[in-house]
């Protein structure tokens, strides 16, 4: 009787604990930058870079892709069946608070934590299991400096930025669809423009750094959380990438409620 | 002067006999510490560096306790010592060059000019120069070696801590290996102290490692 109560407790716990742990590792990546030696500014700079290139800039075909295809979608059947019922002016909230607002952010961050959480995790964690961070280590480097901190900062920059380009897509994919279906240009940018407020916008782009965040730190997290057998490589990705998407979706959630 | 290596009372505690290593690494001298892989003894430079804890006792590098200092002091203090650690710890990611400069890079405040003066240098002193653009993947193992080598010297330690360093090595590579981490000779012996761990030493090395032990069933005995 007590030994399944022991053992659901003793699950829970273990989570618990592991959240715990995920925080600590949140806030301590987080003040990393305070820090960040002076001649290691330069080199985690260049690490940056390169990162926001693979995490950002090639990114960027398959969010147009993504953003488009879905706002093309959704636009032109909202013209043809709101035009119906004489309420095409509900296509600007539509878009603004389905796509801009929601969708946009999500979609960005899930693209994002599949593209790069994976390999963050994988990187990280091959990083550990062929003694790299051990090495780093060793020559007075400390690897939240050099590894996770550029990925961090990478991931925000990438979120962010790639919102606002899905955003942007989005409407301009909007407006092809309500070409496409009779509606004339200016028209669609009165209703878009009517319904788009400065706190949608900004709530968009808090949405952006807040997703930017869990992908910067969860698969660091669960990427040099491995110890030395490559057959927890696979299972860092795996747990990096369900834990990113379980913590997004929730935030998301949680900007519903509050909003 | 404090000794540059002191492992006093060091718990190692693997093969059920639960070793305890005293020892003293004098300065300007090769020591070799070998042992089985279940010996423990492989995690004597994690020790030093305090990149693990022992189960008991302390390690005293250049007269300080790495394991005792704040995290950041412990970094920065790291940067007075090479270490070589087993396999050889290169980012793949990164060339050889790279490898190399990374530690001046992040470390130091030295000019790019005068970094890439340094390791031209370590380069060729190496014979790594025709490779030094490639990552390790594209290298043998042998100039992986000496590339590691290379970066843990890149601060011109006086104490270098080598991890089971001639593995797979040529005797001829090994050979190399050693004398660049003894950094030549001084009127004192090796100009660097250097502190070997693994599980044997290749029998035309030992003239040049001056002092050489061997853990056997928890006990440290001098080798003749």
């Amino acid at each position: 009787m007590v030994a399944p109560v022991a053992v659901i407790g003793s699950q829970v716990a273990r989570q618990v604990a592991r959240v715990g742990a995920l925080a600590r590792f949140s806030f301590s990546a987080f003040g990393a930058w305070r820090t960040l030696p002076a001649a290691g500014r330069r080199v985690a700079r260049r690490v940056l870079l390169n990162q926001v290139w693979f995490t950002a800039l090639q990114a960027v075909p398959l969010v147009i892709i993504l953003s488009s295809i879905l706002s093309f979608l959704v636009i032109s059947q909202a013209v043809r069946e709101l035009g119906r019922l004489g309420a095409t002016q509900l296509i600007g909230s539509l878009l603004v608070i389905a796509i801009v607002r929601e969708l946009g952010p999500l979609l960005t961050a899930l693209v994002v934590a599949g593209r790069s959480g994976t390999a963050i995790a994988a990187e990280l964690a091959t990083n550990k299991v062929m003694g790299e961070v051990d090495a780093l280590e060793g020559m007075g480097i400390d690897p939240v400096h050099y590894l996770v901190l550029p990925r961090f900062g990478a991931s925000i920059v990438a979120v962010f930025a790639l919102t606002i380009l899905f955003d942007a897509v989005a409407i301009a994919a909007g407006l092809l669809a309500a070409l496409a279906n009779g509606m004339s240009s200016g028209r669609y940018f009165d209703i878009v423009l009517q319904s788009l407020a400065f706190r949608d916008a900004g709530l968009t782009l808090v949405k952006g750094l807040v997703f930017g965040t869990i992908i910067g730190t969860v698969p660091s997290f669960h990427g040099l959380g491995v110890r030395r057998a490559a057959t927890e490589v696979p299972i860092a990705s795996s747990q990096a990438v369900v834990g990113s998407i379980l913590a997004i979706f929730l935030c998301s959630a949680l900007f519903v409620a509050v909003s | 002067m404090a000794l540059p290596l002191v492992f006093d009372q060091v718990a190692l505690g693997h093969d059920g006999t639960r070793a305890v290593v005293s020892l003293d690494v004098p300065g300007h001298r090769a020591v070799c510490l070998l042992g089985d892989q279940t010996s423990g003894v492989g995690k004597l430079g994690r020790f030093a560096l305090a990149l693990e804890q022992p189960p008991g006792g302390r390690v005293l590098v250049l007269g300080e306790n790495l394991a005792a200092l704040p995290r950041r002091a412990a970094l920065a203090f790291r940067r007075r010592v090479g270490y070589l650690p087993a396999g050889d710890g290169l980012l793949q990611n990164l060339t050889l060059y790279d490898n190399m400069a990374l530690p001046l890079r992040f470390g130091s405040e030295r000019s790019e000019p005068d970094i890439d003066g340094r390791i031209s240098v370590m380069l060729a002193m190496l014979n790594l120069q025709h490779v030094a653009r490639l990552r390790p993947a594209g290298v043998n193992e042998e100039e992986r070696r000496r590339a590691a080598l290379a970066r843990a010297l890149a601060f011109d330690p006086e104490l270098v801590i080598l991890e089971q360093p001639f593995d797979g090595l040529t005797h001829r590579a090994a050979a190399q290996v050693l004398e660049i981490a003894r950094g030549g000779e001084s009127a004192e012996g090796a100009r660097r102290t250097v502190f070997i761990i693994g599980p044997s030493l290749p029998d035309m090395l030992r003239p040049r490692v001056e002092l050489r032990y061997r853990l056997v069933r928890g006990r440290l005995e001098p080798e003749a």
